[in-house]
């Protein structure tokens, strides 16, 4: 982490320097836009900055899935919001044939772990301390997972952190693949307004993460050494006994847009967008009902201080 | 096989055909019980007896797609064109005008009724909000119907033609229904580039059979003598089948352009999967993803509103019927012409539309209050079916049967006593003169005992020859087993055999509640007045909607996999059942009414027995659609060929999709071939 923070600081210094040129502005550049509100707010930003510095921008709604393929041809420019914790294989493949190049961190900070909705603490005293849950297996046990607990973990195609978890720290809960991040968000739902058990995998930020009051089971504090060496952490015999590896999120684009649109490349390598400013965003969208574009305006009028600095050091 | 001439010599020579076949599938069967416990490979296909044929498949592939790019991507850019250009046309044309002409031309192809349906369909789409995405997903469907139409009529054409490649044409279209879309969505993006266009080929490619098929049928069932006549008249073997042929097919050859139709726009959802443009799908996703039902429910209405209007309007194409007064519809024209031109530049913003979101909001609420009032009764017919049903069919009574789901424990001995009474009640049969019900019984008896999941190969591929030999001869059985052992060495078994499970037990329920469904519908008129919508939707509505309420009320499982595939397959049992039930011929029901013959005994001893033909059909489609729903019900986290080929999809894995869609449509295709083996025989017993 020290080593990227360096690299940051190391290229806003650079940045601030020179003014880089800005290359083909009559060709529109095509921002990714995914399934998430989340990464419609971080790429809303980033386009109208882009647009502010002078650029044409058109918004492309890609699959996240999928788009790697689209980016090295050069049908999408850049995608704001990829996170290191799901990301395709085919990123890699993409990066190493040369089609795609990373442009830096997001600046989310962003949190995975295992987590509950707040009326589970009853059902299981102890928690949020995951000693707890060594006791109270039985209470989330269903049907398909009887007589260990179930844990909903993340879809299987975006690994299986959960189940690492649970074998990791030896506790008695059996993970079922969720399938989608709707069936995800559907648990959640089901289980806050029934007020049945739920022990899930999830991640902040996230809107449902205060819309169904989700706390997080403390885990131990997790070390390199964790996911090496078994004898580290509580469970002498086992890797993964602690939280969650942290997950980057970071911003990448077509490799052609250094040459392309120099200026614009300066700009989305600079960029960065925090909790604090995307969340209140989101909930603005997915719980007040308000439209991304509205909401990216409004805040973009009142936080110019934030987001002007990377536009002037690039153009001017 | 070497049971054949132990057993043969000792039976007497009446042993049935069928009888045989059930006899050898339970020797191998039992032996298998037997051996199993010192043979491990037998249930377990060993990995090291595997090749890493999905590997193999992906590089092959990706070459033949790489020199292939070139071509294809031409071709993506040629096919922009006429897509933007319908795109241009139905985004910006006033909205007014839009369905000022849906109504004329309901009005002119079907009266009043036509012309309300179109004009209260596009009134729901605007104030539903999404007029400029349905308008998106309607200008897709513009360009997918078209090429599927052209590729259809010329594959149905060619193999009217050149009847040698006939069997292999019927192959290749009921391998382009069989695998599942998702299975190729990744080479097509490698091939064609990102962007509508692969949602476009992807949606041809599923809607050009229907289109093929009926065309075949069409130019077969032409009357002799008008093709002689064609030929006495000298034409060029070109205009008889332009001039002669094809027209007099038309009736059928629309029925065709009907089904293509609908093909396409159920394949809308597929297309927002990859992006690339902002359709009505593309907000089917993103309202799925946050739980929304209310809203995803809103969305999905649009689709199975264009589907029903599309359906209406072109089956009124099909039939050939007096056209309603054009001068009408040109009025209809004229006043929404007027409309927008007086209000021009004031037209409010079909976007702006929300009078529908109350109503999203209020089935919602609806949803969560359902969900809380019904938890406890709703958790215990899960668990029941789970535990009784669903479990002891995966993975057997033997491990089924546990002190916390049964309330006592399995054991050896129990499967003893099991397999005792099974050969018993099936001995009583043989004695009773029921050879092949007494053989069937014990093999139904020992795959309760061993789990679906858990069957020996060696068992089912046995059990599929038989019936392949039965249902279709020797060719038939020789294929399946061919193929089967493709998938056995291609490490794909286990999850294959988790795949058949979960539709198996889908068919088995949708061929009980549907019939029965179909059943009453075909006595009372009423009943189907009521079923018939809930079917349309069920058939054009993306599936993902129903994802959400079947989620919230019975969890991430099987069971909720279970009932959406269900809720899908359902459909055509019902249908079929119905159709087959009241088609039975006039003449036949008066003359059994004449010799004092009871409604019910109409129905058992008439009706039933003549509509087998197509309530095998219906059987047969039910199969298929299991499968194909497999795919969306990985979504909610079922293992199996689903969730392969969406794990490949994320991964961009060209082999492991493309082998696990081969896969489906191989169970899928033994499946389909071994009903329709069955039907052509009844049909042939019934003389028809």
């Amino acid at each position: 982490m020290k080593h990227v923070k360096l690299a940051i600081v190391a290229t806003l210094l650079s940045s601030t320097a020179y003014a880089a040129d800005m290359g083909d502005v009559g060709t529109p550049i095509k921002l990714a836009v995914n399934e998430w509100t989340g990464q419609h707010v971080s790429t809303y930003v980033a386009g109208e900055m882009l647009k502010v510095a002078g650029y044409e921008v058109e918004y492309v709604t890609a699959g996240y899935m999928n788009m790697y393929q689209a980016m090295a041809d050069g049908e999408i420019h850049g995608a704001m919001e990829i996170w290191s914790s799901n990301v395709s294989d085919d990123y890699a493949k993409k990066v190493e044939a040369g089609g795609v190049v990373e442009l830096g961190d997001l600046g989310l900070d962003a949190k995975e772990g295992i987590a509950y909705p707040a009326h589970v603490a009853d059902m299981c005293p102890g928690l949020p301390a995951w000693e707890a849950l060594k006791d109270c297996a039985q209470a989330f046990a269903t049907a398909e997972t009887i007589p260990m607990g179930r844990l909903v973990d993340y879809p299987a195609d975006w690994g299986t952190p959960g189940a690492d978890r649970m074998t990791g720290l030896a506790l008695p809960f059996k993970a079922v693949p969720a399938g989608s991040e709707g069936a995800l968000i559907a648990e959640l739902r089901a289980s806050t307004e029934r007020k049945s058990p739920l022990l899930i995998t999830f991640w902040q930020p996230h809107w449902a993460m205060s819309a169904y009051d989700v706390q997080f089971v403390d885990l131990p504090v997790g070390e390199e050494a964790c996911f090496n060496d078994p004898a580290w952490g509580p469970n002498p015999n086992a890797v993964n006994d602690c939280d969650f590896a942290p997950s980057r999120i970071f911003k990448a684009g077509w490799s052609g847009i250094e040459e392309t649109w120099p200026a614009a490349y300066e700009i989305l390598t600079n960029y960065t967008l925090s909790v604090e400013a995307q969340q209140p965003m989101m909930g603005a969208v997915d719980v007040d009902g308000g439209k991304v574009q509205e909401v990216v305006a409004a805040w973009m009028a009142e936080n110019e201080s934030s987001w002007r600095p990377i536009v002037d050091a690039a153009t001017r | 096989m070497t049971a054949i001439p132990d057993t043969s010599p000792a039976l007497p020579n009446r042993l049935s055909p069928g009888a045989l076949a059930a006899l050898i599938t339970l020797l191998v069967g039992a032996a298998c019980i037997a051996l199993e416990p010192a043979f491990a490979w037998l249930v377990k296909w060993p990995a090291a007896w595997t090749f890493p044929a999905t590997d193999w498949v992906g590089a092959v592939l990706e070459a033949v797609l790489g020199a292939l790019k070139p071509f294809a991507r031409m071709l993506a850019s040629l096919l922009r064109y006429p897509m933007d250009g319908a795109h241009f046309v139905l985004t910006r044309t006033p909205w007014p005008l839009v369905i000022g002409v849906t109504t004329a031309l309901g009005w002119y192809l079907g009266g009043l009724r036509m012309a309300l349906l179109g004009a209260l369909g596009l009134g729901f789409v605007l104030a539903s909000g999404y007029w400029i995405e349905s308008m998106t997903t309607l200008s897709l469907v513009a360009v997918s119907v078209p090429l599927a139409l052209m590729m259809g009529g010329a594959i149905g054409i060619l193999a009217n033609e050149v009847p040698r490649v006939k069997s292999a044409v019927q192959v290749l279209l009921d391998v382009m229904q069989t695998v599942p879309t998702f299975a190729y969505l990744t080479p097509l993006l490698l091939l064609f580039g990102f962007g509508p266009v692969v949602g476009l080929i992807a949606s041809a490619i599923y809607a050009a059979p229907p289109m093929a098929r009926n065309v075949m049928l069409g130019l077969e069932r032409v009357e002799p003598e008008i093709k002689e006549a064609a030929v006495m008249a000298g034409g060029t073997r070109f205009q008889q089948l332009f001039q002669v042929e094809i027209p007099s097919a038309a009736s059928q050859i629309m029925v065709g352009v009907n089904q293509c139709l609908m093909a396409a726009l159920s394949m809308v959802i597929i297309a927002a999967v990859i992006g690339g443009f902002n359709d009505i799908g593309w907000e089917v996703l993103l309202t799925m993803r946050k739980a929304q039902f209310g809203a995803a429910l809103l969305a999905g209405l649009v689709i199975v509103v264009f589907a029903i209007v599309i359906d209406r309007m072109s089956g009124a194409l099909a039939i050939e019927r007096k056209r309603h007064d054009p001068r009408i519809a040109y009025g209809v024209l004229a006043v929404s012409v007027l409309v927008t031109l007086v209000f021009w530049g004031r037209l409010p913003d079909p976007s702006g539309f929300a009078l529908l979101d109350p109503t999203a909001d209020a089935v919602d609420a609806g949803l969560t209050a359902f969900t809380v009032a019904s938890g406890a009764w709703l958790d215990s017919v899960k668990n029941g079916a789970m535990f009784y049903v669903l479990l002891p069919l995966r993975i057997g009574l033997d491990q089924a049967v546990l002190p916390f789901t049964w309330g006592f424990m399995w054991t050896p001995t129990m499967s003893l006593w099991l397999f005792a009474a099974g050969a018993a009640a099936g001995l009583v049969l043989i004695a009773r003169g029921s050879v092949v019900g007494g053989l069937l019984l014990m093999i139904a008896v020992g795959i309760l005992e061993t789990g679906i999941a858990n069957l020996p190969w060696p068992f089912v591929l046995t059990g599929t020859a038989a019936l392949c030999w039965i249902a279709g001869g020797r060719k038939l059985a020789l294929i399946s087993v061919l193929l089967l052992l493709t998938i056995l060495l291609s490490g794909l078994w286990e999850r294959a055999l988790l795949s058949l499970y979960l539709s198996g037990a889908a068919v088995f329920a949708c061929a009980v509640l549907g019939g029965a469904i179909g059943l009453l519908c075909a006595v009372s008129p009423w009943a189907w007045r009521i079923v018939r919508p809930i079917c349309d939707m069920l058939q054009t509505i993306p599936l993902f909607v129903f994802l959400i309420p079947v989620l919230m009320f019975f969890q991430i499982g099987e069971f909720s996999a279970f009932l959406a595939i269900c809720a899908y397959a359902i459909v055509p049992m019902i249908r079929y059942t119905r159709f087959g039930l009241v088609s039975t011929p006039d003449d036949l029901i008066e003359a059994a009414t004449a010799s004092g013959a009871t409604s019910v005994q109409i129905m058992k001893d008439i009706r039933i027995p003549y509509a087998t033909p197509s309530l095998l059909l219906g059987l047969n489609q039910t199969i298929l659609y299991a499968f194909s729903m497999l795919v969306i019900a990985a979504l909610i986290g079922t293992t199996g060929l689903g969730q392969s080929i969406y794990l490949a999809l994320g991964q961009a894995d060209v082999g492991l999709g493309v082998s696990a869609g081969a896969a489906m449509a191989i169970l899928a295709m033994i499946a389909d071939r071994i009903v329709q083996g069955f039907a052509e025989e009844r049909r042939k017993a019934l003389g028809l």
